[in-house]
């Protein structure tokens, strides 16, 4: 009953707040001439993850696109969650905008109370995402993934497998591969990608599920066995995909850029075209490529089918991986 | 020769320029409590994407050593850790300030930490491509453990009160593991709220236990906050180069164990000032000094703590693995650049690399007249700021520095709610370091542990994996050393004493045979609340994975047992006499305490409602009115309540417009 009321009072409260700024701000008219002022651009994480390498990528580029700066502002907490919640009272008039991730935005409301439910959010433009891959440290005995896979025919369990966070795009891709290949491997989670990495090269785990990007920066240190793209990467054109050897295992994390859900439509698109823009300027195409990135131009008017089957996809994994509400 | 190139690159004037304005920055942003180095570092990548790369460097380098020093003055001033960087520090360095000797400890951190940033700096210079594959050494398990050393400080911290300094330390180790676990996934503790779920954050918790008890008692009676000798001998740099000099093999040793700890990806500066304040008490002469405002407690933590920016250099330089979290706000800022990090980087583009090592040197020097002027500059302030104006000034730094960390209203009410415990708690003999403790080392604690046992589980060698390596085996012989220290120097100092007695046939006085101390009340009172705490956290664990609930049960029957054994311990002494009535006069102002809490409290709470700057205006106001001891004169008030304007007024611009920080949407603004 108490929780009920705090919540209405809450509902009350942003439903004020919101009908105070649509007042201050005519909604339609403000595309034209939109942007011309900086645009806040919030990421629900700490810096120095490749949420923020990605926004500064675009942020050393966005002027010269978009004719404004943008400001890049942190707001970290409960792996997202923190920001999420919050996205929908924040100013709609387009000059904030929030980086958003998958599987994140779909695994955390099936998993508990955070605040938001997937469909709160309003994602208007998913730019990359960075595949997961398999690596082991150079001089291992592991050459190929076939290699993996028969040692771990023989010992199950023993091939232990470091990777970002539970219930993460790693943790996902860990499960699926296990599935796909008919082995079971041991899933350690580390607190983040560094510490994952680090497991690998100092030989605490057998091998690990990453990202791609890790591979650009320990390529003399690791090796990438396969990696879960659509197609070979070009930063890594002699790196097989999962699909070429056979495992249908395409994914990794998305990143993106959300707005207040009472954004209008028409700032929406603006900004989802701009996002695309910058996607197109040959100098950060070059260097995310390089980066290990691969990027999608999955834009504003895209977004209800491919949020539709994510969601799908997400869902029947999360089965899988035993997440159920707590 | 090509280094000597390198040198003078580093010596143009804008490299000099940058390495000055990013040192002083830094300082100044590190002495602000809960502004860290990272946020500091995070700001300043922007500027420099118009820069070379090695110019860049150097200022995001400049501006990182500057705010871990910067930290110091925080702690020494006014008992709060400016940065988890210098948690050690408070336990001497404020000690010092209130018997006098603050302008001494801030000039003794300024040496200490060039020191330790230059020691840092060079090793990074010469040694890093041999010396980063230190990080790769240390595995789950070796974390585990030094988690665990780092915990028997506590044994060294709560000396004569052992059992509660335990408890605190369970109390912290739980609080850690509030919210969405790393390992496992699971959520816990949350008590079905959104406001733990991101867990308890470790900076605004330092703000509050140990800021707020300040705060709270600065209010209790109107004796200054730090005592001024007659004779302020500004710098003393006499003093302090003698005693630096006396305390060199300290200063080394805290600075070499900074670097390691720095290399390391999971630990960062915070460990390494424990790990070097608890080798340097364990190594002194005067162990029982520390604590007191021993001055070789401030070297050890200051020295370590900076020595961990060139430590951290290392494995972000060499492998791409950044050692601390700036790192790796510089590592995503090199990539931006183009720059290829690796050990190819050293060869390849040496100029850079180079330019910046010898920056970052240049930086570290500059740190001691830079330091010097502002630390002479904040201890005059704190010591001249009327009490009318310091105590809502340091309550809005802990309302600011909290909320600044995550944008986030509900860490500072969680920082005021801890900041009342750890009041009362410090009252009835629960100290918050120990808590402190628990909470930095819990999560490093349970991920090692939980990490080692499932490797171990995969592979088949439990024991193996736990005890069976040799950098784990070293750092468990030290941890039992710390523990058992104070044991073992107990008994050496008996055996030499009786050795004396033997020889000189001298009568030895008894000890003063110490009254049976009586029982404690309160003692049994928070005995039977923590019982109780430990039974409900050992009930939840019911719900959690078996990866998720091994961590907490374990400290929720440790709690359980420590409580108990409280309770007997006290039970088993003779009650009390009716309390001896302390004289009214001096008497701690409880109205003004009560005050200043309920103040704090309402300011949290309104916060987020109203908008930061119209109730941090209010509040401080009303603290004014609060710390005021004598009537005000229509003129001071008037210069108070502009004072107040200024003072919140500059901090809410820096927040918004210079630290792009969200404040709170609240009705107004």
């Amino acid at each position: 009953m108490r929780r009920f009321n705090l919540r209405t009072l809450a509902a009350t409260a942003v439903l004020g707040g919101n009908l105070a700024l649509g007042l201050a701000l005519p909604g339609s008219a403000l595309a034209q001439g939109f942007p011309s002022k900086p645009i806040n651009y919030i990421l629900p994480f700490n810096a120095g993850g490749e949420s923020d390498i990605s926004a500064r990528f675009q942020q050393s580029v966005f002027k010269q696109v978009a004719g404004v700066e943008v400001v890049i502002q942190y707001m970290a907490g409960a792996g997202g969650a923190q920001a999420w919640s919050q996205l929908n009272s924040m100013p709609n008039d387009g000059y904030t905008m929030m980086g958003i991730n998958l599987p994140h935005t779909v695994l955390q409301p099936l998993q508990k109370e955070v605040g938001y439910q997937t469909d709160d959010l309003t994602p208007i433009n998913y730019f990359h995402y960075t595949p997961d891959a398999i690596f082991v440290v150079k001089d291992s005995p592991f050459k190929t993934l076939k290699d993996l896979i028969d040692y771990a025919k023989k010992n199950p369990g023993m091939v232990t497998m470091s990777g970002s966070g539970s219930n993460s795009s790693n943790n996902l891709a860990q499960v699926r591969f296990d599935e796909l290949a008919g082995i079971k491997t041991t899933y350690i989670p580390f607190s983040g990608t560094g510490p994952a990495v680090t497991a690998i090269l100092g030989k605490q785990t057998v091998a690990g599920f990453n990202y791609a990007p890790s591979g650009i920066a320990h390529a003399d240190k690791m090796r990438m066995l396969a990696v879960a793209a659509e197609k070979r990467m070009p930063a890594f054109p002699d790196v097989p995909t999962f699909r070429e050897l056979g495992f249908e295992l395409v994914g990794g994390a998305y990143r993106g850029l959300s707005v207040p859900k009472s954004t209008p439509q028409d700032v929406r698109q603006k900004l989802s075209d701009i996002i695309s823009a910058i996607n197109a300027e040959p100098g950060f195409k070059k260097k995310m490529e390089d980066g290990g990135f691969v990027l999608t131009d999955i834009g504003n008017k895209d977004m209800p089918t491919f949020m539709a089957e994510k969601k799908k996809e997400y869902a029947a994994l999360a089965v899988k991986l035993g997440i159920k509400k707590q | 020769m090509d280094i000597l190139q390198y040198l003078l690159d580093a010596l143009t004037p804008l490299n000099l320029v940058l390495a000055l304005v990013g040192v002083a920055l830094g300082t100044l942003i590190g002495a602000l409590p809960g502004l860290s180095a990272t946020m500091a570092v995070a700001i300043l990548v922007p500027f420099t994407f118009t820069m070379s790369p090695a110019s860049g460097l150097i200022a995001l380098g400049a501006i990182y050593t500057g705010a871990i020093y910067g930290g110091a003055f925080a702690a020494i001033l006014v008992n709060t850790p400016g940065t988890p960087s210098s948690i050690a520090t408070t336990f001497d360095g404020y000690p010092m300030a209130k018997r006098g000797d603050g302008g001494l400890a801030v000039t003794l951190a300024t040496l200490a930490s060039v020191i330790g940033g230059l020691v840092g700096a060079v090793t990074l210079l010469l040694l890093a491509p041999p010396l980063a594959d230190v990080a790769l050494s240390f595995g789950p398990t070796e974390y585990f453990w030094m988690a665990i050393f780092g915990l028997t400080l506590i044994s060294a911290l709560s000396v004569g009160n052992t059992v509660k300094g335990l408890i605190g330390g369970c109390l912290g180790l739980l609080l850690s593991t509030i919210g969405v676990a790393v390992v496992g996934g699971d959520v816990r503790y949350t008590m079905n709220t959104q406001m733990l779920l991101g867990g308890i954050d470790v900076t605004s918790a330092l703000i509050g236990l140990f800021c707020i008890p300040v705060v709270i008692d600065l209010v209790a009676n109107k004796a200054p906050h730090l005592t001024v000798l007659q004779d302020d001998r500004g710098y003393r740099m006499g003093d302090a180069l003698r005693i630096a000099l006396g305390s060199k093999l300290n200063m080394i040793r805290s600075s070499l164990i900074g670097t390691v700890v720095g290399i390391l990806p999971g630990a960062g500066g915070s460990i390494a000032g424990l790990i070097s304040y608890s080798e340097a008490r364990r190594s002194s002469k005067h162990p029982e000094r520390f604590g007191t405002g021993e001055p070789d407690g401030v070297i050890a933590t200051e020295a370590s703590n900076n020595a961990t920016v060139g430590g951290g250099f290392i494995p972000t330089l060499v492998l791409g693995i950044p050692g601390t979290p700036p790192d790796a706000i510089i590592l995503g800022a090199l990539l931006v650049q183009g720059i290829k990090i690796g050990p190819s980087l050293f060869n390849d583009q040496g100029n850079v690399v180079y330019t910046f090592m010898f920056g970052l040197l240049i930086a570290t020097v500059l740190m001691l007249p830079v330091g010097l002027v502002m630390g002479r500059y904040a201890y005059k302030s704190i010591v001249h700021i009327p009490k009318s104006l310091l105590v809502p000034t340091v309550a809005f730094l802990t309302v600011l520095g909290s909320f600044a960390i995550h944008s986030n209203a509900g860490d500072t009410q969680m920082m005021v709610l801890l900041g009342i415990a750890a009041w009362v708690l410090q009252r009835y003999g629960f100290a918050p370091s120990p808590i402190v403790l628990g909470l930095v080392l819990g999560q490093i604690a349970e991920q090692g542990f939980v990490q080692t046992y499932m490797i171990g589980n995969a592979t088949g060698g439990m024991a193996a994996m736990f005890f069976g390596r040799p950098i784990s085996m070293a750092i468990i012989g030290f941890a039992l050393l710390t523990l058992f220290y104070p044991l073992i120097a107990t008994l050496r100092k008996r055996r030499l004493k009786q050795a004396a007695v033997e020889r000189t046939d001298m009568v030895v006085e008894a000890a003063p045979s110490t009254q049976r101390p009586y029982r404690d009340m309160p003692a049994i009172v928070f005995g039977v609340v923590f019982l109780v705490v430990g039974v409900l956290a050992y009930m939840q664990t019911k719900d959690m994975s078996a990866m998720g609930s091994v961590f907490p049960g374990a400290l929720a029957v440790a709690l359980v047992l420590l409580s108990a054994l409280l309770i007997a311990f006290q039970i088993g002494r003779p009650a009390a006499p009716r309390s001896v009535d302390v004289s009214a006069e001096g008497k701690p102002s409880t109205a003004r305490r009560s005050a200043i809490v309920v103040a704090l409290v309402v300011w949290a709470m309104l916060m987020p409602l109203l908008g930061f700057f119209v109730t941090s205006l209010a509040a401080f106001l009303v603290m004014i009115a609060i710390a005021s001891f004598e009537r005000l004169t229509l003129r001071v008030m008037a210069v108070y309540a502009v004072s107040a304007v200024v003072i919140v007024g500059a901090f809410h611009l820096l927040m918004t417009y210079v630290l792009n920080l969200r404040m709170p949407l609240g009705l107004l603004f």
